[in-house]
């Protein structure tokens, strides 16, 4: 950038930066050192750290609240709510009572999705194919249904005692994802990289991968709320242009589209020499960034070029979308220095005939994710890479529809549900938390959706009080008024 | 015990009281009591904090309930309250202060005593919040007068300037100022045309011409919507799973006409909060409630209606509060605000004025919530009366006509009956057909399973047609039967293949055809005639019989029955009888739905017997064997034999058609609000959780605020009258805030959406509350303040910096330069439009859709809607007719920080990242107005010919000001290159000019290939004009 070889210029940004680092003494939330650049609507972040919106400079581990466990997070949402009591929560005497009426107070005063009479208790199927096993050195119970997670068993903190305050999908997403049951919070991968920006210039920072269909939060899921809208989450697509209009037109090849950047940034150039407005440097650079995202983003995207023993660990198929794709993706993606990468994956919602269809989703899922944990240990990543799996809630223990039907389901349930981590600083082969004998509420350890992502924040270095915004007054935090850091999963 | 303990020693304490002699005289508050206030208590609870909902500012505040239900402090009963007790307390639990060194015994006692004295708090000018008290006309600073101080605001700005050593800065060029006004104004850009008239004469009339000419455009109201509509967070959707589509959109086309109309702020507001309530309200003040009508609403099937409203009008206080009074009331719904001093019960007093309208959600079949709530008619011309009037006559005809036909099909039913009476002997038997042959005209795999079913696998076309040819072997053939069946290798176990959660199929034409034997090398088959269908389920509107009713738009399908086997029967017009020992069976099953919606295992089955009764249910048995048959038995009849017999179903079909026109003539609707007959009572919900409710409250405004007239209606109305109300502290200064943020990119203060003890302090607080009077005293005109904001010195400085304003006056909070941001992401796309010549005028009606890529309206959940791209004027409409969909909004927009609009927006961010590059560069839309642009220049007559004034004309009307020489170098030197590249790849120029045909209506067609040529480059040219940063800004 000729810019910079203008000495008046760079002169008058530095003193642009001197009022901003006094502003950042002046301690507004105190961390977001990288986004305060961006906050100040000077577009200075270009200028001042040779980096851009999506390249932001991360925070050194000094200005961190805690040593960080995790770099970065690869964050797996079920969306629907899996059954977690057939798949990681161990229920003995729900299926020796399968069939009877549940306890009243299972059912009386509660609110329930669908449910409308008092429902049957139903425990998981007592096939082989549902059974669940004793993995590894840990011996943690794991079904059947997910054969290659239990070899990786050893990896995974389980939160078996995980608990939400909402019952419905929206609300419920989210409130997983933002800490709040409303619209127009930040999500946690926004919080992320706003509270320690992006260490590639190429890509964003908070990517977002998703099969099936788009979950009822809408784009919400990943939103930014009221934070700069940089930090929103950006959706790599795996139909057509994998980000929105990275695509050249029709007519439009790269040596031309190199002529019309070079055109564009000429005349920009003349404007910002003429006016001396910051921002116009910024958008400079954001021209540049753009261009060259024109390329890094489809070699990001070809995975062709990954080893046979690879996409055969995976499940892999170049060219195809699915879910497997989507967990080789997030190692590359993470590999690169994308701090927080969000998988969706749509069809958990099994209201209906749960043992006939769990078994389907199980495979789309089961092979990619212990491939994705065992790529990153393999890689040496593991360690600094935080792998979540969550769901919006999870299921009842009480049946939905006729308990002997081959088509009953699970209702959605708030109470108690499973979530996974691994890696990043987490216990390996650990359990955490504890539901009651029938799965139905909290025994031990309870682990609310504010501490869930207390602890995540923690393990990325983040006191997750003190990564605040202000907005209408008031400083807001991705844990609104809870969260306490659940110590005991962290190794 | 714990209790009598502490009274105890709260006596013991009275008498040491007495023993040092504090007895005497009474408490001084200021000397004994503040000191310790200020610092034992008031970090937690003092002005900056309100821990519990306590804090001792005053002493109403020290009085109040606090949110855990206790009180404090009650005057003369120090036992009362739980202050003594909590100072007193060495429980960890319970003790105040909760950390650090206990009160003395002294210390203890003296508060004690000064309770029982009444609590005696001196009433200082304890001065309150800046923004509580009415604003007052500040009087003009004084100044030298000058040509740079055009009107008021020009003496508050330079003033505060010259404090910092500074001074306005020049005027911009002539054309750069009206580019700015006419930007800022109506969001459009000036005509060249225009510019270049006024350059030869320009004066400080004709300046103020022009402005007036803007202020009285329509575009002004359409451009000034757009703000307003992001704090009433209107959109065109629900919010939430599944996102429906909602019709509310003549809110928005009120907002825009009002504002066109300089309709008076406070009538405004007033009539958006309470326009129902008006006596004779008139249709416009109706559509107004609408405001409060765009929260979102969730019809999740585990919704509760109760906890659905109960947070829509949280968000109508909470709205109220940011939009109207700059306030941010939303902590008030748990506890007493933590820094403003309004406490939770006045929350809930608010919150009393919103609490009788209707429940939105209702239960509409099974678990099945739909949106609801009041809806009003819009009033239609004459036009459409007619077209409804001949439309219906239609619709009567047919009915009487299906009436008919209904009469013969009854005939039969006695035919029925006796086949009914020898039903027993009437067993089927049906013969699995053994498969011959299967094929399919879009590539999937398939494996013949043991049973004889056919199993489809590989690629999942959208669309397919399966071709299945089976022996036969029956001698007589009176029907066939297919049967739709599981298998563990579906998606869901199927039987449709598209979906795992929604393994539906849908059948769209059945035919069937018979042939000689598979030995016999003859071919000919000839179709069979189908005449009756009967399945074991049908979905609603896919009846079974619509699979051989010949139109390829309809057919059978299965949805909600998933996951489990179906089967269809078909009966043949004449039986089939064999000529050989075998002949063949020729099946087309056609799937044309789309989205891989075909079958993913089946079977086919013949009979020889008679199949008439095999799709009546029990039901409909038994209503055939009664002698006489009430209304709902006529109308189950009814349903069955229309379902069954092709005929009627046609008949049915044109009916539906009919009846679709007429209510797609079926006057628009909107949301308004209406009050219930009979009010709801108001509780303060504890933790704000609506299961549950504390203490009853009445309706209330908060009292830091100005006093409530008590000749007011105690409703909505008269919240709506107080708020307009000229002592209203906040609303005028929170309006005009507003506006200077959209004029200078940003507010007098920084914070548009909260003016409470947080906020930063204003820039110009003189100028704040100057406006805000002049506001009010000008009958709350908007176009008023408007005029004088952009007449002013401030608004036409020159935008341009340099090192000395860089330093001293970094983010232009001081005005010391003309304002120059990024437009909002409506304006850029207008703009754009504008400039490319393809601009739509058309104004208001239901929302647009115009270009967006495949794939962006994806959500789960019932009656999705698809976005099918306008082709016609509607492609090129303003942005503020783009439908909003909050799950997914118009996604350049949201590269260009538009908000979802699930809930208010004051001020948007703005960001400045590559995605936007990519937006501008390559998003077909602007693909397009590129192309129009250069079509709109070669078109444009009097630069014909020449290019370099081609290119000027181009960038003028990009950017209004006449382009320097370097600049069209620089477009040269890419136009020669460009027409290089074309020259020698006309198929680039054919992909680039066809793919953006629409721009240019039949005018490309008549173009040589060398013309051709050259409008390609000039495209290219005319993409980097539109994305240029002066381009986007203003």
């Amino acid at each position: 950038m000729s810019l910079h070889k203008n000495q008046q210029l760079s002169q008058d940004l530095t003193l642009t930066r001197r009022h901003l680092f006094q502003r950042i003494g002046s301690g507004v939330g105190g961390i977001a050192l990288a986004s305060l650049f961006r906050e100040s609507g000077l577009g200075l972040s270009a200028s001042l750290a040779d980096s851009s919106a999506l390249g932001q400079p991360g925070l050194d581990i000094a200005q961190r609240h805690f040593a960080p466990r995790a770099k970065n997070v690869i964050y797996i949402h079920m969306v629907g709510a899996p059954s977690h009591l057939d798949l990681f929560d161990y229920k003995p005497e729900l299926q020796k009572r399968n069939g009877q009426l549940c306890p009243d107070e299972f059912f009386k005063g509660k609110q329930l999705a669908f449910i409308r009479q008092q429902p049957s208790l139903l425990g998981t199927p007592s096939k082989k194919e549902f059974a669940f096993t004793r993995c590894g050195q840990s011996g943690i119970r794991i079904s059947n249904l997910l054969p290659h997670l239990q070899q990786v068993a050893d990896e995974i903190t389980f939160n078996r005692a995980t608990f939400t305050d909402q019952f419905n999908h929206a609300p419920a997403q989210m409130m997983m994802l933002s800490g709040f049951q409303r619209f127009g919070r930040p999500s946690i991968g926004s919080w992320t990289s706003y509270g320690l920006g992006s260490e590639n210039k190429n890509l964003p920072s908070f990517v977002v991968l998703v099969t099936g269909q788009v979950l009822g939060a809408g784009n919400s899921a990943w939103g930014s709320g009221f934070l700069p809208t940089v930090h929103q989450g950006v959706e790599f697509r795996s139909k057509g242009d994998p980000v929105l209009f990275l695509s050249n037109p029709n007519g439009i090849e790269a040596e031309a589209r190199k002529r019309t950047v070079d055109a564009i940034n000429e005349l920009n150039q003349r404007q910002l020499l003429n006016l001396q407005d910051p921002e116009i440097a910024t958008r400079i650079d954001q021209y540049e960034l753009a261009y060259r995202m024109q390329s890094s983003v489809p070699e990001l995207m070809e995975i062709e070029s990954e080893s046979k023993q690879t996409h055969a660990m995976y499940g892999t198929t170049p060219g195809k979308s699915s879910f497997a794709n989507n967990c080789l993706l997030a190692r590359r993606l993470v590999e690169r220095g994308v701090r927080f990468v969000q998988l969706f994956d749509q069809g958990w919602d099994m209201h209906n005939s749960v043992a006939n269809r769990l078994p389907t989703k199980c495979k789309q899922v089961d092979r990619p994710i212990a491939a994705l944990i065992n790529d990153l240990k393999q890689r040496g990543m593991l360690d600094d890479t935080l792998v979540i799996w969550s769901s919006e809630f999870g299921r009842t223990p009480m049946g939905q529809g006729d308990v002997k039907a081959a088509n009953v389901g699970r209702d959605h349930h708030k109470e108690a549900f499973t979530t996974w981590m691994a890696g990043g600083g987490v216990k390996k082969g650990f359990v955490y938390g504890k539901s009651d004998e029938l799965g139905y509420g909290v025994a031990e350890d309870p682990m609310h959706v504010h501490d869930f992502n207390a602890t995540i924040m923690h393990l990325l270095g983040i006191d997750h009080e003190q990564l605040t915004f202000k907005y209408q007054g008031r400083p807001y935090r991705l844990t609104d008024i809870g969260g306490v850091v659940a110590e005991k999963i962290i190794a | 015990m714990l209790y009598l303990a502490k009274l105890f020693s709260i006596a013991g304490l009275v008498c040491i009281a007495l023993q040092t002699g504090t007895c005497g005289d009474e408490i001084d508050f200021d000397k004994q009591i503040k000191p310790i206030i200020d610092s034992r208590c008031a970090e937690c609870h003092g002005l900056t904090s309100r821990e519990g909902g306590l804090r001792f500012t005053s002493r109403d505040d020290a009085m109040v309930e606090l949110d855990s239900g206790e009180i404090a402090i009650v005057s003369g009963d120090p036992q009362s309250g739980s202050l003594v007790s909590r100072i007193s307390s060495r429980e960890p639990a319970e003790m105040m202060p909760p950390e650090g060194e206990r009160l003395t015994r002294e210390e203890i006692a003296l508060i004690v005593k000064w309770i029982e004295e009444g609590a005696k708090w001196p009433e200082r000018s304890v001065s309150k919040h800046w923004s509580y008290v009415a604003p007052v006309r500040p009087v003009l600073p004084a100044m030298v007068s000058s040509e740079r101080l055009r009107n008021e605001i020009d003496y508050f700005v330079a003033k505060r300037l010259a404090v910092q050593g500074l001074g306005l800065s020049n005027d911009a060029s002539n054309a750069q100022a009206l580019r700015r006004v006419s930007l800022a104004l109506t969001g459009l850009p000036p005509e060249v045309e225009v510019v270049k008239e006024y350059l030869k004469n320009p004066s400080e009339k004709r300046f103020e011409q022009f402005v007036d000419s803007c202020l009285d455009s329509p575009a002004y109201g359409e451009r000034w919507a757009t703000p307003w509509l992001d704090a009433a967070r209107y959109a065109d959707s629900n919010g939430y799973q599944a996102d429906q589509i909602r019709e509310s959109w003549a809110y928005r086309d009120w907002v825009i006409r009002s504002i066109n109309q300089d309709q008076p702020f406070d009538q405004f507001t007033l009539e958006q909060l309470a326009g129902d309530l008006l006596p004779n309200a008139t249709e416009a003040q109706r559509i107004a409630t609408g405001f409060h009508r765009t929260v979102t609403c969730n019809v999740e099937a585990g919704v509760h209606p109760e906890e659905n409203r109960v947070n829509q009008v949280f968000d109508r206080v909470n709205t109220t509060g940011t939009v109207f009074l700059g306030t941010t009331l939303e902590c008030c719904q748990c506890h007493n605000h933590k820094y403003d001093p309004f406490s939770q019960e006045e929350y809930f007093k608010l919150f009393s004025f919103f609490n009788n309208t209707p429940v939105e959600v209702k239960l509409t079949s099974g678990v099945s919530y739909d949106f609801y709530g009041p809806k009003m008619d819009l009033s239609v011309d004459e036009k459409i009366r007619l077209k409804r009037d001949s439309l219906t006559s239609e619709l009567n005809a047919l009915k009487q006509k299906k009436e008919r036909v209904g009469i013969a099909a009854r005939e039969r039913l006695e035919e029925l009956k006796s086949d009914l009476a020898t039903e027993v002997k009437n067993k089927i038997n049906w013969t699995p057909l053994k498969i011959l042959n299967f094929s399919t005209n879009s590539g999937e795999s398939h494996r013949i399973l043991n049973d004889q079913s056919v199993l489809v696998g590989g690629s999942l076309p959208g669309t397919s047609r399966y071709t299945v040819e089976v022996a036969n072997e029956l001698p007589l053939v009176t029907a066939v039967r297919i049967e739709a069946l599981t298998h563990e290798e579906l998606p869901g176990t199927g039987p449709g293949r598209g979906d795992v959660e929604r393994p539906n199929f849908i059948l769209s034409e059945l035919v069937v055809s018979a042939g000689p034997s598979e030995t016999s090398g003859k071919d000919g088959f000839e179709v069979v005639a189908l005449d009756n269908a009967f399945a074991d389920f049908s979905q609603k509107n896919w009846e079974v019989a619509k699979a051989i009713d010949g139109d390829q738009k309809t057919g059978w399908a299965i949805a909600q029955q998933f996951f489990k086997n179906h089967w269809a029967a078909f009966g043949f017009k004449t039986p089939l009888k064999l000529s050989g020992a075998q002949g063949r069976i020729r099946f087309l099953l056609d799937q044309n739905y789309g989205r891989g919606r075909t079958i993913g295992r089946f079977r086919l089955l013949a009979t020889s017997d008679d199949i008439t009764t095999l799709g009546i249910s029990d039901e409909i048995k038994n209503i055939l064997m009664l002698p006489e048959l009430n209304k709902a038995q006529r109308k189950k009849l009814d349903e069955f034999l229309n379902t069954s017999q092709p005929e009627l179903l046609k008949l049915q079909t044109e009916i539906a058609t009919v009846q679709k026109k007429l209510a797609a003539l079926k006057p628009p609707t909107t949301l308004v609000m209406q009050e219930m007959d009979k009010p709801r009572e108001t509780f303060k919900l504890n933790r704000g959780d609506y299961l549950n409710p504390g203490k009853k409250v009445g309706s209330g405004v908060p009292a830091v605020l100005h006093s409530w007239n008590s000749e007011l209606p105690n409703n909505r109305l008269g919240l709506a009258k107080w708020m307009v109300d000229i002592r209203n502290p906040l609303l005028a200064r929170v309006a005009v805030n507003r506006w200077w943020t959209s004029f200078f990119g940003r507010g007098l203060m920084a914070s548009g959406e909260d003016f409470g003890t947080q906020s930063d302090p204003a820039s110009h607080p003189k100028l704040l509350d100057w406006l805000a009077v002049e506001l009010m005293e000008s009958g709350w005109s908007r176009k008023h303040i408007h005029k004088l904001i952009v007449m002013s010195s401030t608004f036409r400085q020159t935008s341009q910096s340099n090192p000395k304003l860089n330093s001293r006056d970094p983010q232009n909070r001081l005005l010391s330069r003309g304002p120059r941001f990024r437009m909002p992401a409506e304006m850029i796309r207008d703009n754009a439009l504008a400039i490319s010549g393809l601009l739509s005028t058309k104004m208001g009606g239901p929302p647009v859709m115009p270009f967006q890529p495949d794939n962006i309206w994806r959500t789960v959940g019932r009656n999705g809607p698809k976005w099918n791209a306008a082709k016609d004027e509607d492609r090129f409409r303003r942005g503020v007719y783009v439908i909003w969909r909050r799950a997914a909004p118009y996604p350049s927009f949201v590269n260009f920080d538009a908000p979802d609009r699930a809930a208010c927006v004051i001020e948007r961010p703005r960001s400045n990242t590559p995605l936007q590059a990519l937006t501008l560069l390559n998003d077909q839309a602007f693909v397009e107005m590129a192309v129009a642009l250069a079509f709109t220049v070669v078109s444009h007559s009097s630069e014909a010919g020449e290019l370099r004034a081609q290119l000027a004309y181009a960038m003028q009307r990009c950017v209004a000001r006449i382009p320097e020489s370097e600049e069209i170098d620089v477009l040269e030197k890419l136009y020669e290159a460009e027409l290089n590249r074309f020259s020698g790849d006309r198929v680039a120029v054919d992909a680039l000019l066809d793919n953006n045909r629409v721009v240019a209506g039949g005018g490309m067609a008549e173009l040589t290939p060398v013309e051709r040529g050259h409008l390609a480059a000039l495209s290219v040219v005319c993409n980097v004009l539109l994305n240029l940063d002066e381009t986007i800004n203003y």
